[in-house]
């Protein structure tokens, strides 16, 4: 997939969020680690999901939860990375 | 794929299956079989190339596990934490850190242990009381670790606690001052893995030796550990169910009682057809684990918990009933299935217990239904 479309890249995440969690529909800025409905291994999940996705790899400069703590964050998130290497 | 099955087949019936009584009675791997898995590329396997591994995928360790796992539970132990060390450094090591640890890991000329689990502190991560404090010259710890496989050999470890009241991952060499290590003997089974305990007082680590950004520790570095160990005890567990499965066929098939084999029994039949119905059931579990995680799918995860779920509890059925299929000849240490037996149990506490399975596989299952709306009912 582009990593330069944002408004593709949000509903691809959200398309995967809504299919991991029990809630009917998301707020943009909703902080998903915050409210309790995610489970132990959606941190890693949803990591594994934007690799594969978006073709990147992230590494330990990109372990910050300003990065993924909502659709908003980790639509930017990826924008930002654009496919670049992780270092 | 067919090749390396042989391959396996082949080292594992030379070099561990005619010794692996032995071990677990002296309660130590000797040295040499180590080696020897070392220098096959065993214990490096699926790191890349570039740091001197094989680069093999997750299919082809799943079927190095599941081979050793037929003779040796306790030496399947050292694949497990060498890949859950190894690919928690690949995930999120620093350049640095991955030039300097992974090339040995990769040739088997330095093993790695996993240090989670703390005497207060085993299924319940969050309640760790390892302690890292920073001072002018880096990290200090304080702490200790139970439980520990492979650590009586372990030449390095990838050690978890907190700095700050935040999660940390630090490697800490086992030469390293400060540092004791109290070998842990007389369990149940895994008797030859080399557990024991670790006591940490004011050992000195460098920053440098943090793995992941503090705070990560628990939410992304250990579970991608674990996420490896599951697999890998998985396929050793699935290894074990077949032992179970051959060790029982065989003596349904031979041992006579009057002018009939056990095996014309209705009640061994019984027993046997849910062994082998199982057993193809957990390949079938474990083969989707490894295929997901080449695919590098996000659902690798829950499938790895539902393989590791299955297996280890199918296994300690299948023990059980090649111990009463054998009778009194299965319950003394000359037959291989009372050590199956025992290192059966072990499969369902290691990484994860059957009951933290559930519970995560629980409510995935729970939100899945959730994200449906309520089922439909049919009066």
């Amino acid at each position: 997939m582009s990593t330069a479309d944002p408004n593709g890249i949000k509903h691809t995440i959200r398309s995967f969020i809504l299919s991991s969690i029990a809630v009917p529909d998301l707020d943009d800025d909703a902080n998903l680690f915050e409210s309790g409905i995610v489970n132990s291994l959606f941190a890693v999940q949803l990591m594994t999901f934007i690799e594969k996705t978006f073709a990147m790899e992230m590494g330990r400069d990109d372990l910050d939860i300003e990065n993924f703590k909502s659709l908003n964050a980790t639509t930017a998130f990826v924008l930002r990375k654009n496919g670049r290497p992780s270092g | 794929m067919v090749e390396k099955r042989e391959e396996f087949k082949a080292f594992v019936t030379l070099n561990v299956a005619p010794f692996a009584e032995q071990w677990d009675r002296d309660q130590q791997v000797p040295a040499g079989v180590i080696s020897q898995m070392a220098q096959a590329g065993y214990l490096g396997c699926s790191l890349p190339p570039e740091y001197g591994g094989q680069g093999w995928d997750i299919v082809t360790f799943g079927l190095l596990n599941e081979a050793f796992g037929r003779a040796s539970s306790a030496l399947t132990g050292v694949l497990t934490v060498q890949a859950m060390v190894s690919m928690a450094l690949l995930k999120w090591g620093t350049t640095e850190q991955k030039r300097r640890w992974l090339p040995p890991l990769a040739k088997g000329e330095m093993l790695g242990a996993f240090a989670l689990t703390e005497p207060g502190a085993g299924s319940a991560m969050q309640s760790l009381v390892t302690e890292f404090t920073g001072n002018s010259q880096g990290l200090v710890l304080n702490g200790s670790k139970k439980w520990i496989s492979c650590a009586q050999f372990a030449a390095v470890f990838l050690v978890f606690g907190t700095l700050g009241g935040r999660s940390v991952a630090c490697v800490v060499p086992k030469d390293t001052p400060g540092l004791r290590i109290e070998p842990i003997s007389d369990l149940l089974g895994f008797r030859a893995a080399g557990l024991a305990q670790l006591h940490f007082q004011d050992v000195e680590v460098p920053s440098a030796n943090l793995v992941g950004k503090p705070g990560y520790a628990l939410s992304h570095v250990a579970p991608v550990g674990l996420h490896y160990g599951r697999i890998s005890t998985a396929c050793s567990a699935l290894g074990l169910l077949r032992g179970c499965f051959e060790e029982s066929i065989a003596h349904a098939a031979m041992r006579k009682i009057g002018d009939k084999t056990v095996g014309d029994m209705g009640m061994v039949r019984s027993l046997i057809a849910r062994m082998g119905t199982d057993l193809e059931a957990a390949s079938a579990l474990c083969h989707t684990a490894c295929r997901a995680e080449d695919d590098h799918r996000p659902e690798a995860f829950e499938k790895t918990l539902m393989a590791k779920y299955f297996t280890s509890r199918a296994v300690v059925r299948a023990a059980s009933d090649a111990v009463q299929i054998q009778g009194a000849a299965g319950c003394h240490g000359s037959s291989a299935v009372s050590r199956y037996y025992r290192d059966a149990k072990i499969m369902e506490i290691i990484e994860g217990t059957t009951q933290i399975h559930e519970d995560i596989l629980g409510k995935i299952f729970v939100d899945q239904a959730g994200r449906c709306g309520p089922l439909a009912r049919s009066d």
